[in-house]
């Protein structure tokens, strides 16, 4: 516990900023300050354009020395923003980083104030008095540092876990790559060719699930998912469940002493499984059995039973024969590893667009989502790449694409964000049917093209020019031939400014994208916050897109927001970089808000102890007392113990009860205290 | 047996009294009393009223609620128009404190408060709910099947939409007024584009009589290709602009199409055995008979 | 400002007339009126063509909801309310349903019809419905015919509304007074003979 200097005068500088006119278009900064001058302990208050510049920085050194100030208050933004900044500057001028206090007047005051100047000057007072209260009383206090685990995890195994698994694993870090599939690659192996360079998806993301697979600082936990996390950045304990797959490898066959036994992926059970169900990966287009792989190129190549249609029948047991590779009594198995960081990515989920129900998805044969058109187009896909009519498995000729179906939405069912991708990959679907059926004509249905990317817009250019039929209007509403199964497509041109009836042979709608499903589970086990659309939500939308609030965790790809591959690839690497940063490090500091034990008030109840979210708190023996005993490093500083204390025995630093109540105090009793 | 207060609206009462009829006796035999509502008014019309001035909409549709409140009553209605008015200005009034405090100072003139004690629905919506009458009730109450006809449904816009300001999920392909009708032992049929407007609302049939009236022929060109022998709905506005506007579209437009229009509670009460006499159906401007001679 | 042409030829003066868009002729206020009255937020449209698509008016006539909304933006007040087309509407409510910003432009319709009324610019069928409920209490009133049929079946000649029960009709003339309805109506129908 830091040392409390009884007798120590309190003399506070206080800092107001402009923040050019963020703060001093409604705030009187002038009025601010000379009012910060009138407080008790207020030994110097000044002023400054922008506080977090080095001119502005200098002031609090210079004044630290000049007033021989014991503590700092900057009224600025939120502290979120700029609160390292100034706890370095309190810092340089010789005082204890932790002896300095924000006042937010601009977020929470000038920002939703503007335009009652005389009330946002009243309230910035207050906020500045408040300040100084706790200031006066604010401790000096030393952060501990902690060894930081070599090892990292990425949480899903796309495009964007693969490459950020990848670097960290170049960069001499071991890794676990978890996936909750049995497979790894994603979504982004279900494409067929990626826009602009219309290069076969497979063949680009192959050599990198390979690399994935041979890494040697790679261990790949597939149709594994993360149960529980306990700890912090540099120790975080992960409970992974590996799910029940019910074949083995070849080296957990050895293990069993089968050797030479384990899967060979030779698919013998395949073809004598009798059960036979929808294959996801084919977006149920395509049958599977019961003992399965995705399709043929799947990484790792080994088999899963399903246990919820699995008969039991043994019948692949039999086949497999000496290899002994199938165990239908196979359990969950859990494994808990220690990482030092961890990536989010997590990935994406179609938006279910048939809640849409004037485009008719479910309720008409010949409507499709765009990535079933991935599917139908790809030549590994269930057709061999013959794009069909489901109703009769002829070849559409004219084929309308829905754009925004489901984004740019504010209606509740939908999304009010754009997904985009789906512009760009529905240029390419038009350009993949001018290339592969004769005669075809692609209707595309558009807002807004939004060909933003390196080389996009010369896409969109050259689709155009390939035959593409643009459309500016979105969709009213499809209406089904019950006959001939064609589809009306209704819409306002509104260049033209008619409506119009388009009959097509088919109908792709490029479905919004939203979180996956099992997002929400994750972020809240990792601590991390997510926007009200779902997304991951990043440490700063700017300047710090792969970190989260919590340290330790980062984000790459969609799970953070809807992106396309290279997008998602340049974040996977950003986040690796940044979460490879603590471990070559090799240690970290805690922020000091931890909770202390008053040992002389402590009587040794007990009753924080399970109150206590992260375990941090246990009871010991002391001098011949029972007395509560804190681990630091697992305390986050929540305050439940200190805050229920029945003896006030429980110290929380930096959030102590007098400094709360001095603040309580000096907003409600105002300038007198 | 239920009691709802019956509002009766314009239309029904004064050119198709057969639905005011049947509405009554049927209501009776599925366990739902309707009492009178003394002393309503037309709803009033949401196209004309509402494009006037929608104050005075809220205000004149607030009279007839009030009505029901001072009964202590629900109300119930037969009309897609009544409905929108009486429905959707009692909401609106319950949960907008600023337009009930407005028609309560209009109010206040004639001594009466909107106090939002009451709820609105549709007749055919307290069929289909099985906490209040239900299909099964339904279906036990006919003794005539209308076995071998095929009927189509007109739902009608002011029924089902704005949707989120409704409760009936689906305004795109909704199928529950076709589980009433295959209750009564009919086969609902499917046509292309079935919410299509009818072409009525919003005061067009008065102001173009013509671009209403070819809407409607663009629904017979449709109901035509499903081959319906009748169409149903549960609103006589909806049922004048089809039964008089296919008179209408003979006189403008030279084309026949004659196909019969009965509200839901005519056919309800066909099926339990009410004769046509009982409906009025002589009143209808295209002959029903030929239908009738399919089910009698 | 438009240019204006003082051609001595009035026809000429017409077909050369100023067709841009200038800020100053139009009124700002306007769509935040039509918000007021239609309770939509009208400025939102991104003019998407949704509703024209979903319109059962726009295949057979020159009415474009989404222009409407477009101009209501731009305040483009005179050109909205002096055109017959805002009268097409039939209030189905499909543009409602499926406008994708959440928005009702058929309330925006509405709203706009009823700024139009507010310059005694209303169809003569909408002003006769609400003079027929003045008198009768019903926009579609009972007659001989129809009573007989009511008799016929079982029913009262009159129903169970003002019909049977005239005394309420003070309470609706009071409410349509309220708003001066009744003379308006009078007055517009009267001055167009």
């Amino acid at each position: 516990m830091a040392e409390v200097k009884k007798n120590e005068e309190p003399r506070i500088g206080v800092f107001v900023c402009h923040c050019g006119t963020n703060i001093a278009g409604s705030i009187d900064i002038k009025a601010v300050m000379e009012y910060a001058k009138t407080l008790p302990n207020v030994a110097i208050a000044d002023d400054y354009q922008y506080m977090c510049s080095t001119p502005g920085q200098n002031k609090i050194v210079e004044a630290i020395e000049e007033h021989k100030l014991t503590g700092i208050v900057v009224a600025a933004c939120s502290p979120r923003l700029h609160e390292p900044t100034f706890r370095v500057a309190t810092r340089e001028g010789g005082l204890n980083p932790f002896r300095f206090e924000m006042a937010n007047i601009r977020e929470q005051n000038s920002w939703v104030h503007m335009h009652q100047p005389e009330e946002a000057t009243e309230k910035a007072k207050d906020s500045v008095r408040i300040a100084v209260a706790k200031a006066s009383l604010l401790e000096d206090l030393i952060p501990k540092s902690v060894p930081v685990e070599r090892a990292a995890m990425v949480v899903g195994a796309g495009i964007g876990g693969m490459q950020a698994a990848l670097d960290l694993a170049s960069a001499g870090i071991k890794t676990y790559l978890v996936e909750k599939n049995p497979t790894i690659g994603g979504k982004m192996s279900q494409l067929d060719k990626t826009f602009p360079t219309l290069d076969c998806s497979q063949c680009i993301l192959t050599p990198k699930m390979v690399d994935v697979f041979r890494h040697e600082n790679i261990e790949l936990l597939t149709y594994t998912e993360v149960e529980a996390v306990e700890g912090y950045i540099g120790n975080f304990d992960v409970t992974l469940r590996k799910k029940a797959r019910g074949v083995l490898t070849l080296e957990e066959a050895e293990a069993r002493g089968f050797v030479g036994g384990g899967c060979n992926g030779c698919g013998d059970c395949e073809d004598v499984c009798p059960v036979i169900r929808p294959n996801p990966f084919e977006l149920g287009m395509a049958p599977m059995k019961a003992i399965y792989i995705y399709h043929p190129q799947v990484s790792p190549l080994l088999y899963t039973i399903d246990f919820d249609s699995c008969v039991k029948c043994n019948l692949c047991v039999d086949i497999c024969g000496d290899k002994k590779a199938i165990d239908l009594n196979a359990k969950d198995e859990f494994e808990t590893v220690k990482v030092g960081t961890v990536i989010l990515a997590t990935g994406y989920d179609i938006f279910p667009i048939e809640e849409k129900f004037e485009w008719g998805y479910k309720n008409y044969d010949n409507v499709i989502t765009s990535l079933e058109f991935e599917r139908l187009i790809c030549a590994s896909g269930p057709t061999g790449g013959h794009l069909i009519r489901p109703s009769d498995g002829a070849t559409p000729k004219k084929v309308a694409f829905v754009l925004c179906a489901g984004s740019r939405d504010n209606t509740g069912v939908g999304k009010p964000y754009c997904s985009r991708f789906c512009c760009m990959y529905s240029l390419k679907h038009a350009h993949q049917i001018i290339e592969k059926i004769p005669d075809a004509v692609p209707y595309l249905f558009y807002m807004d093209i939004r060909s933003f990317g390196k080389m996009y817009e010369e896409f969109y250019y050259r689709i155009q020019d390939e035959g593409a039929k643009f459309i500016r209007g979105r969709v009213a509403n499809i209406l089904e031939d019950p006959v001939t199964k064609n589809l009306h497509v209704n819409a306002e041109d509104t260049l033209l400014g008619r409506p119009i009836d388009v009959e097509v042979d088919m109908v792709v709608l490029a479905a919004a994208v939203q979180p996956a499903a099992e997002t929400d589970a994750t972020r809240r086990l990792f601590g991390v916050s997510c926007s009200q659309d779902g997304w991951l939500l990043e440490a700063h939308p700017k300047l710090n897109p792969c970190g989260t609030t919590t340290a330790g965790v980062y984000l790459a790809g969609v799970c953070q927001g809807p992106k396309d591959i290279p997008d998602t690839v340049a974040q996977a690497e950003g986040a690796a970089s940044a979460a490879s940063i603590p471990i070559h490090l090799g240690e970290v500091e805690l922020e000091p808000y931890f909770a202390v034990c008053l040992e002389d008030k402590c009587a040794g109840c007990g009753m924080c102890i399970n109150l206590c979210p992260y375990q941090a708190l246990a009871l010991v023996e002391k001098e011949g007392r029972t007395v509560m005993q804190v681990t630091e490093a697992k305390c986050k500083g929540c305050g439940t113990c200190g805050g229920f204390c029945p003896g006030g025995a429980i110290w929380m630093q930096h959030f102590a009860t007098p400094q709360i109540i001095a603040q309580i105090d000096a907003f409600l009793l105002g300038g007198e205290q | 047996m239920r009691q709802y207060a019956f509002f009766l609206g314009c239309i029904a009462p004064n050119r198709y009294p057969g639905i005011e009829a049947s509405a009554i006796k049927t209501s009776e035999k599925v366990g739902i009393e309707l009492l009178p509502l003394k002393g309503a008014s037309c709803c009033p019309a949401p196209g004309a009223f509402g494009s006037i001035d929608l104050n005075i909409w809220y205000a004149m549709a607030a009279r007839n609620v009030v009505l029901a409140e001072q009964m202590g009553v629900d109300i119930t209605l037969i009309c897609n128009g009544c409905y929108k008015s009486i429905y959707e200005v009692n909401e609106k009034l319950k949960h907008n404190d600023e337009l009930r405090d407005g028609v309560n100072e209009v109010l206040k003139e004639i001594d009466m408060e909107f106090k939002g004690s009451v709820d609105v629905w549709h007749l055919a919506e307290l069929y289909y709910d099985p906490k209040i009458v239900g299909l099964k009730k339904i279906a036990d109450s006919i003794t005539r099947p209308l076995s071998g006809v095929k009927i189509a449904v007109h739902y009608g816009c002011h029924l089902m939409k704005p949707a989120k300001e409704r409760h009936f999920g689906d305004s795109e392909n909704p199928m529950w007024i076709e589980e009433l009708v295959a209750a009564l032992g009919a086969e609902p049929v499917q046509y292309r584009n079935k919410m299509l407007c009818c072409g009525a609302g919003g005061g067009v049939r008065g102001y173009d009589l013509t671009h209403a009236i070819d809407i409607t022929n663009e629904k017979m060109i449709n109901l035509q290709e499903a081959g319906a022998d009748a169409l149903t709905e549960v609103c006589p506005f909806c049922q004048l602009q089809y039964d008089r506007g296919q008179i209408e579209i003979e006189e403008k437009f030279g084309i026949t199409w004659g196909l019969p229009v009965l509200h839901y509670n005519e056919l309800l009460g066909l099926a339990q055995g009410m004769s046509p006499d009982e409906l009025a159906l002589d009143l209808h401007a295209v002959d029903v008979e030929p239908f009738l001679k399919k089910i009698l | 400002m438009a240019v204006k042409k003082d051609y001595k030829d009035k026809k000429l003066a017409e077909k050369l007339r100023d067709r841009k868009y200038y800020i100053p002729d139009s009124n700002p206020e306007f769509i935040k009126e039509v918000e007021k009255i239609g309770l939509t937020a009208a400025h939102l449209c991104y003019q998407c063509g949704t509703c024209t698509g979903s319109c059962p008016s726009a295949p057979r006539s020159s009415y474009r909801i989404r222009l409407f909304m477009r101009k209501a933006i731009l305040g483009l007040e005179e050109e909205i309310l002096t055109d017959p087309d805002l009268w097409l509407c039939t209030t189905c409510y499909s543009c409602t349903d499926r406008c994708p910003r959440d928005l009702a432009p058929t309330d925006a319709i509405m709203a706009m019809r009823n700024l139009a009324a507010r310059r005694d610019i209303v169809p003569r069928n909408f002003l006769k419905t609400t003079q027929l409920i003045y008198q009768t209490g019903h926009g579609v009133p009972n007659n001989d015919a129809n009573r007989a049929a009511r008799m016929k079946l079982g029913l009262e000649a009159e129903p169970e509304t003002t019909h049977k029960y005239p005394e309420y009709l003070a309470g609706i003339r009071k409410i349509m007074d309220h708003y001066g309805l009744k003379e308006r109506a009078d007055k517009i129908l009267a001055e167009e003979g």
